[in-house]
């Protein structure tokens, strides 16, 4: 029974009575028991919502982080054309370097710098490349690749 | 009445809204019996009844946003989900109340009445079938105070929530609802207690 009917108005027992009697008769029903069956089925074939798991952001920037680490491992920091020997174009008049070591150790070689410099010609034969012997006192201008710790690298000729 | 902590139903709401099957069963289990006896009073039959509560239910898992626990219970927001589908399949055989018959306790118009007899698969035996036809005498809006709080059970408060009226009018019509009825089931008792000033106007 509602328990909150208004004190103000007084309640009828005879009324209660069948009131009480409906009440009953309504308590004996039940909803039917399929209905549920039907019910859930329903509920199953609605569309999920969406929602995204709660590191979702992982996969994304794993893929990211493997990407570009493969690319750094790979990458050719030293063009393999003309045999090996050029390793670098530069813009202007300037030619190819000409790689004094081999390509693999000048790419792996940390914090190396290009210097100009001028030295006379006839050094040139000490690195392996032809020399006029009637200009070998002549000086040469050229760019030089050393390492961090001094050796010269790779040579460019600017004349 | 409600639950006096709400708490473990509104979390299973929110795991419902979320798409767990077993919450929405487990919420299903805790109002499908409310849910259908309100759709049985209103609607008579076993199988409309039926009908009401699965599209009660329906309407409750696909649009749950719409309940607003702020504004009552779940078991109220359900119990007008089903009222008003209930009555939307005997709009043909009921008209809206007319709100200059709020005003006053006139009689029940001709057509407000309901000689069918939709719940005498209900109410079996010889005082519920009184009941109900006496209930089925009264205008609307009384039956519908008198439906929700002495025979669906719920607080004031749920049933002003179902009806969208305020509490105050919930107590006024229920006074004078259990007036009229008892003018129809009670004819001798003119004079005493609820049928004393009410029941006559």
């Amino acid at each position: 029974m509602n328990t909150d009917i208004p004190n103000d108005s007084p309640r009828d027992p005879l009324l209660d009575l069948k009131l009480d009697a409906a009440r009953r008769g309504l308590a004996r029903e039940a909803a039917p028991g399929e209905l549920e069956a039907a019910l859930v089925a329903r509920f199953r074939k609605l569309p999920r919502p969406m929602s995204r798991p709660r590191f979702w952001w992982m996969p994304p920037l794993a893929l990211a982080a493997v990407v570009a680490l493969a690319s750094w491992i790979v990458r050719a920091p030293l063009s393999p054309a003309n045999d090996g020997i050029s390793i670098e174009t530069s813009g202007g008049d300037a030619g190819p370097f000409l790689a004094l070591r081999p390509l693999e150790r000048i790419a792996l070689e940390p914090g190396t710098r290009i210097v100009s410099t001028e030295f006379p010609r006839a050094l040139l034969a000490d690195w392996g490349l032809p020399v006029a012997p009637d200009r070998a006192g002549e000086p040469v201008r050229a760019e030089m690749l050393y390492s961090a710790d001094g050796e010269p690298l790779a040579v460019r000729l600017l004349q | 009445m409600p639950p006096a902590n709400l708490e473990p139903e509104l979390t299973l709401l929110a795991r419902m809204k979320k798409g767990e099957e077993a919450a929405f069963a487990a919420l299903y289990q805790r109002h499908k019996d409310a849910v259908y006896r309100l759709a049985l009073l209103y609607a008579g039959s076993a199988a409309l009844a039926a009908d009401v509560t699965q599209e009660a239910f329906v309407f409750f898992m696909t649009r749950p946003g719409q309940y607003d626990p702020a504004r009552g219970t779940l078991a109220a927001w359900l119990c007008g989900v089903a009222r008003n589908l209930a009555r939307r399949h005997f709009t043909r055989r009921e008209d809206a109340t007319d709100p200059q018959d709020l005003a006053d306790d006139a009689a029940p118009r001709e057509e407000h009445i309901e000689r069918d007899t939709p719940l005498e698969k209900l109410l079996r035996d010889e005082a519920a079938e009184e009941v109900r036809r006496a209930l089925m005498a009264l205008a609307p809006h009384y039956r519908d105070v008198l439906i929700l709080c002495e025979l669906s059970e719920l607080s004031y408060a749920e049933a002003a929530q179902v009806c969208g009226i305020d509490i105050g009018t919930v107590r006024s019509r229920l006074s004078r609802a259990r007036a009229q009825l008892a003018q129809r089931l009670l004819p001798g008792r003119q004079g005493r207690g609820e049928g004393s000033k009410e029941a006559v106007t």
